[in-house]
């Protein structure tokens, strides 16, 4: 048999195998992708070295359906041979690595000794202050903890749980659906983030799949980060959860001052998302829309500083700005994963000038 | 005088043009496409295609979707995907006379290869790879955005290979098509 008949045989065991995850029939789709794995190799063994592009990715698809047959140490095994083939084309060995890579963090996870719900999301931060496998440490907390915190508001999000307005999630989400940090493949600065599965079988509603999690979050950042409110009013029609998460996607937007972009992708999807300096403007336009439609239309005043204090039960913050301690009140619906990660930073608060001269705050972001 | 008709985008009977396609992949795109197109026009649809600097008013014809197939597309993510892969695919024949000759496994998915129609195709080594993204919603600025951002990446991820991007707005009647020229 040709390569053309072998590719021919493989793709359409992989399109069955895909019409099988879809079903949700995951042992039919791993076997499927084992069968189309066997013909992806015999079609790279019936090419010449002179077909050096067909070779390149006919190499990568092999290795691919190997790692999505669950067949990790087959996966492993083709990889490296075709890297130590002279004759693989750069863009190959580029995808190659990434796949070993895929490949030691399913086995990390395997050796955790703890399930994980599927799919994951991997994060790279890009641009700025940030290089190739390297970032400055308080940067990446920041973005790993307002990371955490989309994760947590989601899961509450999808399982029904009323707007929590203070405090951390429950410890029973916490317990239940762990978030765990993988180290990714290099390339500016990566990491890829999975959700410990809940021991609790019923833990998520009937109507909600736990597999889609990673996806909801997805779904949720990028609409959050998008120029039109209403995609995100069809994925998140609660308006207090909608304002939360408009503001913690802002947490993670760059301003363009320390890094350009932080982009999302699900390890089962090749499409991405990207929080740029625009997404900014677009999440700022979007929540002041919101806040417009609850709030008579007065002026706001802006002031810059370091966020020294917040006291969300007694409703104020304090901002040095130039020496001076400015007192806010009235927090309204601040929650602690979006004010909790700016305390020592420097802040843009936004705010109305009562008539007793009180400072009425509407809004607070990070000014770096 | 007799009119001139309108040039097209046929959504229909991809597997009888493109021989990568089969009835099943082909039909499940013109399905997804016409339950994208459905949510925001009537057919038929007139889209504007921007092929590198060249832009052409075409048409599409749909069927509207009877309700078990919106029933069976009622992801959207999944829908506006497989929409979009129909729509940029007869756009890239229609612009290019590039037809889809087969696909390729990747970590996170897969990619379409496409080729000039007509000639023999026993290998990959004369296509291109095409990058498609679909956006049900977003204005036409989004839809430049994503287009910046799918050339980014293919000049990121896959440097040797040549490739094509196109992005389809679907509420915003609009295709946009660019070559990605291989990296040396």
């Amino acid at each position: 048999m040709t390569w053309l008949q072998f590719h021919a045989e493989s793709e359409r065991r992989a399109i069955e195998a895909k019409a099988a995850l879809a079903s949700r029939d995951e042992s039919r789709a791993a076997d499927l992708y084992r069968q189309a794995a066997e013909l992806e190799q015999k079609a790279l063994g019936a090419l010449g070295s002179d077909k050096a592009r067909t070779r390149g990715i006919t190499a990568v698809s092999a290795v691919a359906l190997w790692y999505k047959a669950n067949e990790y140490t087959a996966a492993e095994r083709l990889a490296y041979s075709l890297l130590a083939d002279e004759g693989m084309p750069d863009f190959a060995r580029d995808q190659l690595r990434n796949l070993v890579q895929a490949i030691w963090t399913e086995h990390s996870k395997r050796e955790a000794g703890v399930a994980f719900l599927p799919g994951q999301v991997s994060v790279s931060v890009k641009g700025g202050e940030v290089v190739t496998g390297g970032a400055p440490l308080d940067l990446i907390v920041d973005k790993v903890q307002s990371i955490q915190s989309i994760f947590y508001r989601t899961i509450e999000y999808l399982t029904g749980v009323a707007h929590r307005k203070h405090g951390p999630p429950s410890k029973d989400l916490q317990d239940a659906c762990r978030p765990w940090l993988f180290q990714s493949v290099p390339g500016s600065y990566q990491f890829s983030v999975a959700i410990q599965e809940p021991m609790q079988a019923d833990f998520f509603k009937a109507e909600v799949s736990p597999s889609r999690v990673a996806q909801h979050f997805l779904e949720i950042v990028g609409a959050s980060a998008g120029e039109n409110i209403e995609e995100l009013k069809s994925v998140v029609p609660d308006e207090e959860y909608r304002r939360t998460f408009l503001k913690l996607a802002r947490n993670l937007a760059p301003t363009g001052k320390k890094f350009e972009q932080i982009e999302f992708r699900s390890a089962e999807d090749s499409r991405s998302i990207s929080l740029n300096p625009e997404s900014r403007t677009y999440i700022n336009h979007n929540l002041r829309q919101s806040q417009e439609a609850t709030q008579e239309q007065v002026v706001t005043e802006e002031l810059k500083g370091t966020l020294r204090a917040v006291h969300l039960d007694k409703d104020w913050l304090e901002v040095v700005s130039e020496g001076a301690t400015i007192h806010v009140e009235s927090l309204q619906e601040t929650v602690d994963d979006v004010i909790g990660p700016m305390v020592n930073r420097q802040v843009t608060v936004r705010f109305i000038r009562t008539p007793s001269r009180k400072l009425k705050f509407v809004d607070i972001e990070l000014d770096e | 005088m007799a009119k001139m008709a309108k040039p097209k985008i046929v959504i229909y009977g991809l597997d009888r043009r493109h021989p990568g396609l089969t009835v099943h992949v082909g039909g499940s795109y013109t399905e997804a496409a016409s339950v994208c197109l459905d949510r925001h026009h009537a057919s038929p649809v007139r889209i504007e295609v921007t092929c590198g600097t060249k832009q052409t008013g075409r048409t599409i014809d749909f069927a509207k979707p009877e309700a078990r197939t919106l029933k069976a597309w009622n992801n959207d993510i999944d829908t506006t995907e497989a929409g979009a892969y129909g729509v940029a695919i007869a756009a890239v024949e229609a612009e290019e006379e590039l037809v889809a000759i087969g696909r390729a496994e990747t970590q996170t998915g897969a990619d379409w290869y496409v080729a000039p129609r007509g000639e023999q195709h026993e290998d990959l080594e004369s296509c291109f790879r095409l990058e498609v993204s679909g956006l049900d919603a977003g204005s036409k600025s989004d839809i430049e955005a994503r287009l910046r951002q799918k050339i980014e990446q293919t000049h990121r991820g896959k440097s040797n290979l040549p490739a094509i991007a196109s992005v389809v707005g679907f509420k915003e009647r609009l295709v946009l098509i660019n070559k990605v020229e291989a990296k040396k």
